[in-house]
């Protein structure tokens, strides 16, 4: 269970997050909507204890991750993994080098045995062919499948974090990463990961999630399924949605 | 910047400088990096180091022995040469150059990491950066840097030799014999010594300030000027403050 209370931050005098409250489980499928700058990004960065709140607490699984030390965070962090907007893959290793970099950290597996696991996580996110190129050589969405298959061979997380997926795509490209999240979320609640995806591409949130959280001013200000999402009344929020809308 | 802003830099640096020093010795060791930054730091920075110290050794070799020509003591332009060379222009050139060269690198190459959240990932993959990107990055300096001075101040002995000679004429072999004569424990150990902080120093600073990074590329920018900067003014500092201690443990008189 994910819950934060109260959550307030300020950057350079600057209120960004004014008081977030929500609770989740780790098996459902959350998008935050709101326009650039409302603090979703930071939202993401909090729950992984990247960035530390003005106030308020932050508290995974009953345990207040709020302001514990780098070194007691693992736990916790192992629980998720995020796909930052522009992959955040490590510049100077190519795909491989980036999809096996926790197995060489952590395991004791042979070489044969990274290499074989490194190309079944690519050909999950359907970029084998890409195995031995560098970062800058990749296209943004091939960029985002590696970050994902990376995430994956980083752990089996609870929760994929996900922030702005399908920004900057074309629409052919965005689509199949929607339906690369929801290969990776298949299943029936409690038994599937869940996922949290930070976007103000309403129509991507739409194919991927089931509950719609919309921030305005630095709170949540809309919190509620995709059928209450169609039917709420603040004006914001409907002109952040037109498109669902029925004309 | 704010008194209250400078205190907390100041802390966060020096709690940075400290687990850099510490962690050199504790588990898990980045060989690879390690290895990787040893030769950008070393083999990448002989070519800058050879001809900064080369026409420094030839300048301060014509400066010299014009001086002391007028005086009649331009013989002894080989001993001027060395000691200033060895004790004090040496390592302070070859650490003025690693700066701009190796730690404007540092503080980019990371920095970039920090803006392209490749540092947020390795936390959140349970990494420690400090221990994956500072601690390689100041081992290697710490180590490269002396070897480097040592390397800087040969070729900066030839050039004095070479301008001696073949400028003002002196003897080749006497220019030499004066060398030798002032390559004592004294001037050998304050010669070496201060590399292996102004290594230290360079690298933490250039770290402290990539990792610091906020801001895009104008972010970068700053973090990378304020990183060359801050570690040319402690190099000076530094070199002034070792000089006063080295006198003081080896017993020499101003």
């Amino acid at each position: 269970m994910i819950e934060l209370q109260d959550l307030r931050l300020s950057y350079n005098h600057h209120r960004v997050l004014d008081g977030i409250n929500f609770k989740a489980h780790f098996y459902e499928k959350i998008a935050i909507l709101g326009e650039s700058g409302e603090g979703k990004t930071t939202i993401l960065k909090l729950l992984l204890c990247l960035a530390r709140p003005d106030g308020g607490r932050i508290i995974i699984d009953g345990r207040d991750i709020t302001f514990l030390r780098e070194s007691e965070l693992l736990d916790s962090r192992k629980k998720f993994s995020i796909v930052f907007q522009d992959g955040a893959l490590f510049d100077s290793l190519d795909v491989k080098e980036n999809v096996a970099f926790c197995m060489r950290e952590f395991s004791t597996l042979s070489e044969d045995e990274i290499e074989n696991r490194t190309r079944e996580f690519l050909r999950r996110v359907g970029i084998e062919e890409a195995i031995h190129l560098m970062p800058d050589e990749l296209s943004g969405g091939m960029q985002r499948r590696a970050a994902i298959a990376r995430s994956l061979a980083a752990c089996e997380p609870e929760m994929m974090l996900y922030d702005e997926p399908t920004s900057g795509l074309d629409p052919i490209t965005a689509d199949n990463i929607c339906n690369l999240i929801n290969e990776l979320s298949a299943g029936t609640p409690p038994g599937r990961r869940g996922l949290i995806i930070v976007t103000h591409d309403v129509e991507a949130a739409v194919r991927v999630a089931e509950r719609f959280l919309y921030l305005k001013d630095g709170k949540i200000v809309f919190d509620g399924s995709l059928d209450a999402l169609t039917h709420a009344g603040d004006p914001g929020l409907r002109k952040f949605i037109k498109g669902l809308l029925p004309r | 910047m704010r008194p209250q802003r400078l205190v907390i830099e100041l802390q966060n640096f020096y709690e940075l400088s400290q687990r850099s020093f510490l962690g050199v010795f504790r588990r898990p060791f980045y060989v690879r990096d390690i290895i990787e930054q040893m030769d950008y730091a070393g083999a990448g920075s002989f070519f800058i180091v050879f001809l900064v110290s080369l026409f420094i050794g030839m300048a301060l070799s014509l400066q010299i022995s014009t001086e002391l020509s007028s005086l009649g003591l331009k013989m002894y332009t080989g001993k001027i040469v060395g000691i200033s060379i060895i004790r004090e222009i040496g390592p302070v050139a070859i650490a003025l150059s690693f700066a701009g060269r190796v730690g404007s690198g540092m503080a980019s190459e990371i920095g970039s990491m920090v803006l392209g959240h490749q540092v947020d990932m390795l936390r959140v993959f349970g990494i420690d950066p400090i221990k994956k990107l500072v601690i390689p990055r100041v081992l290697s300096s710490t180590i490269m840097l002396p070897l480097l001075t040592i390397i800087g101040d040969a070729v900066s002995l030839f050039g004095g030799y070479y301008i001696s000679v073949f400028v003002s004429h002196q003897s080749g072999s006497f220019y030499w014999s004066q060398i030798r004569a002032i390559m004592g424990f004294q001037n050998i150990f304050s010669g070496i010594a201060k590399p292996f902080i102004f290594g230290f120093v360079i690298a933490c600073i250039s770290c402290y300030m990539g990792l610091a990074t906020r801001g895009g590329a104008r972010g970068l920018r700053q973090a990378t000027t304020t990183a060359v900067v801050l570690s040319t003014i402690m190099i000076i500092i530094t070199d002034f403050l070792l000089t006063r201690i080295l006198f003081f443990v080896l017993g020499m008189q101003a």
